[in-house]
C-alpha cells in the first residue's frame, strides 16, 4: 500500500487524518514541523505528502521546495492543507511545488478522490519516467555499438590500397554503414585486383553481408586466384547467406601490368568506362554482362571474364548506380548522358575525376542523398602497377623455421587442367613447407612462367605472335579459352624439391608437358620471344633463377632458385 | 495503391500492373498479388510497368522474391511496357536471364 506523510504542528488534526487515511489501507508517517517533514521524508520516500502552510521551525512552503528538490527523478505529489482559500496564498502553494491543495475542515470522501487522482498521476509518470530512461540507455548502448561496429567494419573492410597514386575514389555513404563497398587488392603476380560492389539496401544488413565478401577478396588475390575464382567463391558463399531478395551487385577487375590487360567480371553495375588517353575521348564501354552475386545457384553461375587490351595512362572508371541516380530537389536524376557529357567536354583528363565529382556536387544541389554513391578511377601506369607492394598477408606461421629438406609432385591430366588453377595451391604448399621470407611474389612469377608457358604452348600449341597485332591479346585469350575447354589430351608434371644449405637453400622446380616441345638448342632467339602469358617470360625467369635449363624435346624445363 | 492485379478471364493469365514507384513501400501489395494466387502449370504471370516510372533495388528484390516463390526456375513471368529507365535498371541486373522480356 502507498505511504503518506502528514506535515502538520496540530496532533488532533494529524490524527483525525490519520485515522481517515488508515482506515483506506494508507501507510501513515508523521512529522510535527516543516524540518521534520524533510528528514521523515529523506528517510522513507513515502508516496504522497501531505503538507500544513505555517508550521514551527520551517514552514510548509520550504519543507516543499526541499522535497521537490530532493525528488527530481520522480513524482510526488505534495497536498497542501489550508485552513484559507484566498487565492495568493493558493498561489504560493503552487509556486514552491504544490500539486494541489485542500480546504480545512477535510471531507474525508473528496480527500480519498483527490489522493488516489494524484496517486494515479504518480504511477502514470513512474511509468514514462522508467520508459525513458529504458530508452535512453537503449540509445546510449546502440550508439556505443553502431561506433564500435563501425571502426570494427573499417578495420575489416580495409581499403588501404586505395591510397594508391594511380587511384582516386569517393565513396559517400547515406547512412552510417554504407551498402556499398570498395576493395583493391595487389596481387602476388603483380597487378592489381579491385572490387566495386552495392548491396541491396544499406545499413547494418548490408555491412554484415560486406564482411565475408571482403575477407574471401582479400584472402584469395593474396593467394593468387584470379578473378574468376574469386566471383564464383563470392558468389556461393553469398548465395547460401543472404535472403532471396538480397544481392549484391559487383564490378570485380584485374588490372595486369605483364601483359597491359584488363580483365572485367561485371554482374549488375552501370558499364564499366575506359578513357582513351591517345584519343581524349570515351573508347570502350564494359556493359554488365552477368547477374549480380548471391542469386545463381553454383550450377548456373557465370564466371566468364572479359578480357581487353589497355595502353599507358589510359584510365577506368566504375560507379554504383548511386552516381547516375542522384538525384537534384526537383527529382530529377543525374543520368547517364549527362555524366557522359563530362568525358566530352573535358580538356585535361588528370581533372576528370574531380570534375565528375563536382558536376555532381553541383547538380545535386543540397537534395537528400538517396543511396551510396562510390566511384573509382584507376589510371593504368605500367610502372607504378608493378612497383606496387604486394604485401604478404598469407605469410606462412612458420616463417622462422629452419632450412629442411623436402621434395613433392603434381601430375595434372587434360580434364583437370581444363578446369583447375594449381598455381595458389602451389605456392601455398611451397611457403607453408619452408617459410620463404617475403619471397612470395618471386616464387609466384617463377611458378607461373613455368606452368603457363607448358599449359599455353606445350599443351594448347598457342602462338604468342598473336599478342603482337593491335587486338591480339584479345584473340589469344578467347583461343586459349577454346581450347582449353575443348582439351582431351595432356598432361603437365611439377616437380618441386628443396636442398637446405648454409645461408638458404635451393629450391629445383622442373616442369614436363606432353606436347612436342621446341629445338631449343637451336632456337634461342625465338626462345626469347616465346614468352608467357605475363609478357615478361623467359627474360625474368634468368633474373630470378640461378640456373634455367632445358631436357627432353623442350618439354622440360628445370630452373634452380638459390634463396638466403 | 499503386499495385493492382487482375486475373484474365480464362483463369491463364494473371496481370500485376505497377504505376508510380515500385520500391520497398510497394512490398505487401505487391506480395500479395501473387501470394493468393493458386497458379496452374501453365499460368502465366504478366508484370505491367507501363504506369511504373521508377524502380530501385529493394524492388529487383521482389521480383527474385515472386520468382522463387512460383517455382524458381519453372517460373513463368514476363515483365512488359517499361520504360527505358526502367528497362536500363532491369538490363543492369541481367534480369532479362531470368524473366522473360518485351
Amino acid at each position: 500500500m502507498p505511504t503518506v506523510l502528514i506535515a502538520d504542528d496540530d496532533i488532533p488534526n494529524r490524527l483525525v487524518l490519520q485515522a481517515i487515511l488508515e482506515r483506506q489501507g494508507y501507510c501513515v508517517l508523521q512529522a510535527d514541523d516543516g524540518v521534520q517533514a524533510v528528514d521523515v521524508f529523506r528517510r522513507e520516500h513515502p508516496d504522497l505528502v501531505l503538507m500544513d502552510i505555517k508550521m514551527p521551525n520551517m514552514d510548509g512552503y520550504e519543507a516543499t521546495r526541499q522535497i521537490k528538490a530532493m525528488s527530481t527523478d520522480a513524482f510526488i505529489p505534495v497536498i497542501f492543507l489550508t485552513a484559507t482559500s484566498d487565492s495568493e496564498g493558493l498561489a504560493r502553494c503552487v509556486a514552491s511545488g504544490g500539486d494541489d491543495f485542500f480546504t480545512k475542515p477535510y471531507n474525508r470522501i473528496l480527500l480519498q478522490a483527490r489522493i488516489s487522482a494524484l496517486l494515479r498521476i504518480r504511477e502514470l509518470y513512474n511509468t514514462v519516467q522508467y520508459q525513458r530512461n529504458e530508452l535512453d540507455n537503449h540509445q546510449k548502448r546502440f550508439d556505443r555499438e553502431k561506433q564500435l561496429a563501425k571502426r570494427l567494419f573499417a578495420n575489416i573492410i580495409e581499403t588501404g590500397s586505395l591510397g594508391l597514386p594511380y587511384v582516386q575514389s569517393m565513396l559517400s555513404p547515406m547512412s552510417l554503414f554504407s551498402g556499398d563497398i570498395l576493395l583493391a587488392a595487389p596481387k602476388p603476380s603483380g597487378g592489381l585486383h579491385v572490387l566495386l560492389g552495392d548491396f541491396t539496401g544499406h545499413g547494418l544488413a548490408a555491412a554484415i553481408g560486406a564482411l565475408p565478401v571482403s575477407s574471401v577478396f582479400y584472402g584469395m588475390t593474396a593467394k593468387g586466384y584470379s578473378i574468376a575464382e574469386i566471383v564464383t567463391e563470392i558468389n556461393t558463399k553469398l548465395k547460401m547467406i543472404l535472403p532471396t531478395d538480397m544481392f549484391l551487385a559487383a564490378c570485380v577487375i584485374d588490372l595486369n601490368p605483364g601483359s597491359h590487360t584488363l580483365s572485367v567480371w561485371n554482374g549488375g553495375i552501370p558499364p564499366v568506362v575506359i578513357y582513351g588517353e591517345k584519343e581524349q575521348e570515351i573508347t570502350r564501354s564494359l556493359s554488365p554482362r552477368h547477374l549480380p552475386l548471391g542469386i545463381a545457384g553454383d550450377e548456373s553461375f557465370n564466371r566468364r571474364v572479359e578480357m581487353i587490351e589497355i595502353r599507358q595512362d589510359d584510365r577506368i572508371y566504375i560507379h554504383s548506380d548511386g552516381i547516375t541516380e542522384a538525384a537534384n530537389p526537383d527529382g530529377l536524376m543525374f543520368g547517364r548522358q549527362r555524366l557522359e557529357d563530362i568525358f566530352v567536354k573535358n580538356a585535361d583528363s588528370a581533372e576528370l575525376f574531380n570534375e565528375i565529382r563536382s558536376e555532381l556536387i553541383k547538380f545535386q544541389d543540397g537534395g537528400a542523398q538517396q543511396d551510396d554513391m562510390t566511384m573509382i578511377e584507376l589510371r593504368y601506369n605500367q610502372q607504378q602497377l608493378e612497383d606496387t607492394v604486394f604485401h604478404d598477408k598469407a605469410q606462412s606461421k612458420r616463417a622462422e623455421q629452419p632450412s629442411s629438406e623436402w621434395d613433392f609432385s603434381m601430375g595434372l591430366s587434360a580434364d583437370l587442367l581444363g578446369c583447375f588453377d594449381p598455381l595458389p595451391l602451389l605456392i601455398q604448399s611451397v611457403c607453408d613447407m619452408q617459410g620463404f621470407r617475403g619471397q612470395r611474389q618471386q616464387l609466384y612469377t617463377v611458378f607461373s612462367e613455368l606452368f603457363t608457358n607448358a599449359l599455353d604452348h606445350g599443351i594448347l600449341n598457342l602462338d604468342s605472335t598473336l599478342k603482337g597485332t593491335a587486338d591480339g591479346f584479345a584473340k589469344y585469350y578467347m583461343e586459349r579459352e577454346v581450347r582449353l575447354s575443348n582439351l582431351a589430351d595432356g598432361s603437365i608434371k611439377i616437380y618441386v624439391a628443396h636442398q637446405p644449405n648454409a645461408e638458404g637453400g635451393l629450391l629445383t622446380i622442373r616442369v614436363e608437358d606432353t606436347g612436342s616441345g621446341f629445338d631449343y638448342q637451336e632456337n634461342q632467339v625465338s626462345l626469347e620471344s616465346n614468352v608467357g602469358h605475363s609478357g615478361r617470360g623467359i627474360q625474368l625467369l634468368n633474373t630470378i633463377c640461378e640456373k634455367i635449363e632445358y631436357m627432353g624435346n623442350g618439354n622440360i624445363v628445370e630452373v634452380t632458385y638459390r634463396w638466403r | 495503391m499503386s499495385v493492382t492485379s487482375e486475373v484474365s478471364t480464362d483463369d491463364n493469365t494473371i496481370t500485376i500492373k505497377i504505376s508510380g514507384r515500385f520500391d520497398f513501400a510497394e512490398q505487401n501489395e505487391f506480395r500479395d498479388c501473387y501470394y493468393d494466387t493458386s497458379p496452374g502449370e501453365n499460368t502465366q504471370f504478366i508484370i505491367d510497368m507501363s504506369g511504373a516510372n521508377y524502380m530501385d533495388s529493394s524492388a529487383l528484390g521482389m521480383l527474385l522474391m515472386m520468382r522463387e516463390y512460383l517455382g524458381g526456375n519453372t517460373a513463368n513471368i514476363s515483365i512488359i511496357n517499361c520504360s527505358p529507365d526502367i528497362k536500363n535498371i532491369l538490363t543492369v541486373a541481367n534480369f532479362q536471364s531470368l524473366f522473360t522480356m518485351d
